[in-house]
């Protein structure tokens, strides 16, 4: 038993503080760093090319083109207050009843699935038989938003149907029609 | 006399000298720093979304471009950060092209033809508008018009990107 504190050892490891400042220097550069060119908010454009001369007679934004041999389709959706209406050069999708849109309001929002999967039939069964299939149209009522015309272009961009990504319309026009 | 061991020794807590703490400051830092190279964005800002509106959000992956920048806010119409119109002015006009608007854009186009011209870097037409997501679609369909008009027809609509 050593009782003289000369003859005493500590007995166990000494516990070694390492030295954390370079790894601090590191980190006070590294995140500000970081921090400045850190994107939180993503931006992405949606592309609307129009022909040069755009303008036609009533004001339509579409150009006239030359006729075609075989039919056009021609689909169009119209944005109202209401709902969806969804029409082609061959008829209008009528909705419940006489003069109902399509697609009616849900809960008072629109319904975007709703759209997006009619037009998924409607694609299903026009992709072979018009040469401008990948085209719709978009006309809206003046006061809809500019949100309602960009989620109805997502809308009908295209669907994933069972997991996968199904492409319907990419190609949109606007069209100036109701004023 | 046997030697005791200092029962007040052994109770001695302070030893004199303040060590601080940083192991915590250090995983803070760590777990940020994972999160900011998660985020890490190489290609820069291109456009710079202004300030007085909000973009509407899309499910679109196109990346933004280079172009023209028209901004429409819910006052002031704005190309390249000048101030051209009014909105509340074009809501009384009539017809769908607003002249202030298109004559801007066509001294912007006279002066991209001359540099085509000079250093052959190729018009393209391109605009970049940006608008709050609350605006009227007859006001859109107007700057539309008004950009189709003025030699600028490939418009490019800058959006919020959401997952899809």
């Amino acid at each position: 038993m050593a009782y003289r504190p000369s003859k005493r050892r500590t007995y166990g490891s000494e516990w070694v503080h390492t030295n954390i400042t370079p790894m601090m220097n590191l980190m006070v550069v590294l995140i500000p760093l970081l921090l400045t060119s850190a994107e939180f908010v993503r931006l992405g454009v949606i592309e609307l090319n129009l022909p040069p001369a755009a303008l036609g007679p009533e004001g339509k934004m579409l150009a006239e083109l030359p006729q075609e041999e075989r039919r056009k389709l021609d689909l169009t959706v119209t944005i109202t207050d209401r709902g969806f209406f969804i029409s082609s050069s061959l008829a209008v999708l009528g909705g419940l009843r006489e003069g109902e849109p399509s697609i009616p309001l849900l809960n008072g929002e629109y319904d975007f699935p709703s759209l997006s999967v009619k037009l998924f039939e409607i694609k299903k069964r026009a992709v072979n038989h018009f040469p401008d299939s990948d085209r719709i149209i978009l006309m809206a009522e003046p006061e809809v938003d500019y949100q309602t015309v960009v989620s109805t272009m997502d809308a009908s961009r295209s669907i994933r149907v069972n997991g996968k990504v199904e492409i319907l319309f990419p190609d949109v026009s606007l069209s100036a029609g109701i004023f | 006399m046997a030697f005791i061991p200092s029962h007040r020794k052994r109770h001695k807590t302070d030893t004199g000298e303040v060590r601080l703490q940083l192991t915590s400051m250090m995983d803070m830092f760590t777990i940020l720093l994972v999160f900011l190279l998660k985020t890490y964005a190489t290609h820069g800002q291109l456009i710079i979304p202004s300030q007085d509106l909000t973009l509407p959000t899309s499910a679109i992956q196109h990346p933004p471009e280079l172009g023209l920048d028209v901004t429409v806010s819910s006052d002031w119409i704005l190309v390249n950060g000048k101030p051209v119109e009014q909105t509340q002015n074009v809501a009384s006009q009539e017809g769908h092209i607003i002249p202030r608007l298109r004559d801007e854009l066509l001294r912007y186009a006279k002066r991209a033809v001359k540099m085509e011209e000079m250093y052959g870097a190729k018009f393209s037409g391109k605009v970049t508008i940006q608008g709050d997501k609350h605006l009227p679609y007859r006001l859109l369909i107007r700057v539309m018009a008004t950009c189709g008009q003025s030699n600028y027809p490939n418009m490019r609509l800058v959006v919020y990107k959401i997952e899809g």
